[in-house]
């Protein structure tokens, strides 16, 4: 066996493992799994410098999927595993895969330290605001008031919208996405698999089984011109079957929905992804509060920061300027020492 | 002033830098942590010298992290470790059950603020039938070997490996040279997810169920524990390691680990300088323990005393061993200073010796001197 893969050959089935997948019939998880094996033949890396690194849960079960390697973790510590193979191997194209269980409740600190730090991480987050692998408790994404099993009177927790506390977190790209619409999946996915440093992006994802129809009155074909508001950097923000409708910031500077042809299409915001401050960006995360209301999909943030290990790499660097190149014997001797006649 | 001698310089270090310099020889390019005493400079250390060889250590957002980073960082292949005192490691639990389970040479360092966390560290600590092996170094010189036979071992067996040190093994500073210690070869690391081999055909999966992908036979998950049972099995067999001092004619024996047992060998040397027919055993691996050594040195004795800096883990692992053959009584205690993270008054040779003193002559119920308290409490 060579010790080079060719990628220009590769094609989606490449990707493809051979293990039988457990998700329910239906399950969103499908069409985001089918969305990255369609896209990794044309990043032109090669399977084995892929790791795609999960926890626990529903989602966590894809790198039993993909036929790349992988690590399967425990729940929460996928991004402070994946940090740990970036660093050691920077080299390596690392992809962490959770839920809003395993990602916003148990991991959600490991998450927002990756994203400050600006490991150079590709973060799929599907967001289906429920547990699915246990059987439908309600998870820091599902709204107020959710019956589940385990909230019988339903939840008094405030969710989190992802969007908010990631841009919050410092995280330099930001984006969201649904799982009914390929393409658009698999373009945002490239543009965060191209960004150095970490990239995520919120997946909503049907859970068919114990939440369905959480993202219906947005996602449907038949509501996403009026519900979905899709971001295109550098053009004003309009949405609307026939793009009546836009975006534009009221006097305390937070988003407000507004009729084109009342403002004038001067007052509508223009999507700026580059943004060094995230407020703009923050603003439009706030549009929505729920899922049910017009949302912004597409890229949030996009901004160039250092990666973390790249400047961990130049630390070392540094160090060995300072010092030349480090040995042991160096090490040991930098002490106080001293002759023993 | 610089030596100018030829060979591995000697010089005088706290057990916190020979732990990373020891690291370091040992080919450990990768250390994350979170401050804690009196493990603390460990991690200071590391990151001082680490970059300096080209590594990376980590002061990680929390224990949690700073586990999850190394095992990361494993799973590429590298030399990696963490640490913390037991307190920290008691965070870590779930990940090393885990690591374990993915048969993932971690090092572990444990500079406790006492040996209570015995337990933690030989019953594997968290879920599952696993265990790791427990290196307890004596002193310095021993923490710069162990430290080093860890890395070796972790790798022979792919499987955690802690070294269990205290607050003396952190700062008490000795004398040694660090050069590395060649232990044999390991196995070739053909599991690590390194971007090494050609992946389409052969991608590769660490998991700690034990699932394989793509062209290999899965293992299925009872399977792959009834194999790291049997992997256990034949660490016990093999990596057993244990120091014994004038057991053989002895009528008390002594078992003691780690920094306490230097004391309790001190003072059993003084007193077979006066005639006293005591001998010591002194596990250096806690798991796999040394049963066969205790059992051998219980025979005919007339008492086994355990001295622990702790209210007694250990002595069960003793009783264990004894199996009956001999009383077995534990002659150490709580002793700890005023902030309650170091060692107490009662690690004194002479406290030390006048406990074995008793049992020695007044056999397993003999009364033992009051423990020495501290004079104020720090807090
Ligand atoms: S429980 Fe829900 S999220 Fe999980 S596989 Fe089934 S449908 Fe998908």
């Amino acid at each position: 066996m060579s010790d080079d893969t060719s990628t220009a050959t590769l094609s989606r089935k490449d990707f493809q493992s051979d293990q039988e997948i457990r998700w329910c019939p239906g399950c969103g998880d499908y069409s985001i799994l089918a969305a990255v094996q369609l896209l990794l033949p044309d990043l032109g890396v090669k399977p084995e410098n892929l790791v795609f690194v999960s926890g626990i849960g529903c989602a966590a079960r894809f790198p039993y999927y993909m036929n790349v390697y992988g690590l399967h973790g425990i729940h929460g510590r996928a991004p402070a595993i994946a940090t740990g193979v970036a660093l050691a191997r920077p080299d390596l194209d690392v992809w962490v895969i959770g839920g809003d269980g395993d990602m916003f409740s148990i991991g959600g600190n490991h998450l927002i330290h990756a994203l400050r730090r600006n490991v150079n991480l590709t973060i799929l987050m599907f967001n289906n605001q429920i547990y699915g692998l246990t059987k439908g408790q309600y998870s820091p994404t599902s709204e107020v008031g959710k019956v589940t099993k385990s909230s019988p009177f339903g939840s008094l927790d405030t969710p989190f919208n992802p969007i908010s506390v990631t841009l919050g977190a410092e995280a330099t790209f930001v984006a969201r996405t649904h799982d009914l619409d390929r393409k658009h999946m698999v373009e945002t996915f490239r543009r965060a698999h191209d960004h150095h440093g970490a990239a995520f992006v919120e997946v909503y994802q049907n859970c068919n089984v114990f939440n369905d129809g959480a993202f219906g009155a947005i996602t449907n074909k038949e509501h996403r011109a009026e519900m979905l508001i899709e971001l295109h950097d550098g053009e004003p923000i309009r949405f609307g079957a026939d793009a009546e409708l836009g975006v534009a910031l009221n006097r305390f500077g937070e988003c407000e929905i507004v009729t084109v042809a009342d403002v004038g299409v001067d007052r509508l915001l223009v999507h700026d992804e580059h943004r060094g401050d995230p407020t703009l960006a923050f603003a439009l995360s706030r549009l929505a509060d729920r899922p049910t209301m017009p949302t912004p999909i597409g890229v949030f943030r996009d901004v160039a920061r250092p990666t973390y290990e790249g400047e961990v790499q130049r630390q070392l660097v540094g160090a060995a300027d300072r010092q030349g190149p480090g040995d042991l014997e160096a090490l040991v001797g930098s002490g106080a020492t001293w002759t023993v006649d | 002033m610089t030596t100018t001698v030829a060979g591995p310089t000697r010089r005088l270090m706290e057990g916190s830098e020979a732990i990373a310099l020891a690291s370091i020889a040992a080919g450990c390019r990768f250390f994350a942590g979170y401050p804690m005493t009196p493990f603390t400079e460990v991690l200071e250390h590391f990151a001082r010298c680490l970059p300096e060889v080209g590594g990376t250590c980590i002061n990680a957002e929390s224990e949690l992290e700073a586990v999850g980073m190394t095992w990361g960082a494993l799973a590429t292949g590298a030399r990696a470790a963490t640490g913390s005192t037991g307190q920290g490691l008691s965070l870590m639990q779930e990940s090393f059950a885990e690591i374990s389970l993915a048969e993932l040479p971690l090092v572990i360092f444990n500079l406790a603020r006492n040996q209570g966390d015995y337990f933690q560290a030989t019953r594997g600590g968290g879920h599952g039938d696993y265990r790791h092996v427990v290196l307890a170094p004596l002193d310095i010189t021993e923490t710069v070997e162990l430290t080093q036979l860890a890395f070796h071992l972790a790798d022979q067996w792919r499987n955690p490996v802690l070294v269990y040190g205290d607050y003396l093994t952190a700062h008490v500073q000795e004398s040694v040279t660090i050069e590395p210690i060649n232990f044999g070869s390991v196995p070739a690391k053909d599991w690590a997810v390194d971007g090494s081999r050609t992946g389409t055909g052969d991608a590769r999966l660490l998991s700690p169920l034990g699932i394989a992908k793509v062209g290999t036979e899965p293992v299925g998950i009872e399977a792959h524990l009834r194999r790291m049972t049997a992997k256990q099995a034949e660490i016990q067999r093999r990596e057993t390691r244990v120091e014994t001092g004038f057991v053989d004619d002895a009528e008390t024996v002594v078992v003691a680990f780690g920094s306490p047992a230097r004391f309790v060998r001190a003072a059993v040397r003084e007193l077979r300088a006066t005639g006293e027919r005591i001998g010591y055993v002194r596990p250096i691996t806690l798991w796999p323990f040394p049963s066969d050594a205790v059992a051998a040195a219980a025979d005919g004795v007339r008492t086994v005393a355990t001295f622990e800096l702790c209210a007694g883990q250990m002595i069960d692992d003793v009783r264990l061993a004894v199996l009956g053959r001999a009383p077995v009584v534990g002659i150490g205690g709580i002793s700890t200073d005023g902030s309650g993270f170091g060692v107490g008054q009662l690690l004194d040779v002479e406290r030390v010796r006048e406990r074995i003193l008793a049992v020695h002559r007044g056999g397993p119920d003999a009364e033992l001197p009051a423990l020495p308290d501290n004079e104020r409490a720090l807090w």
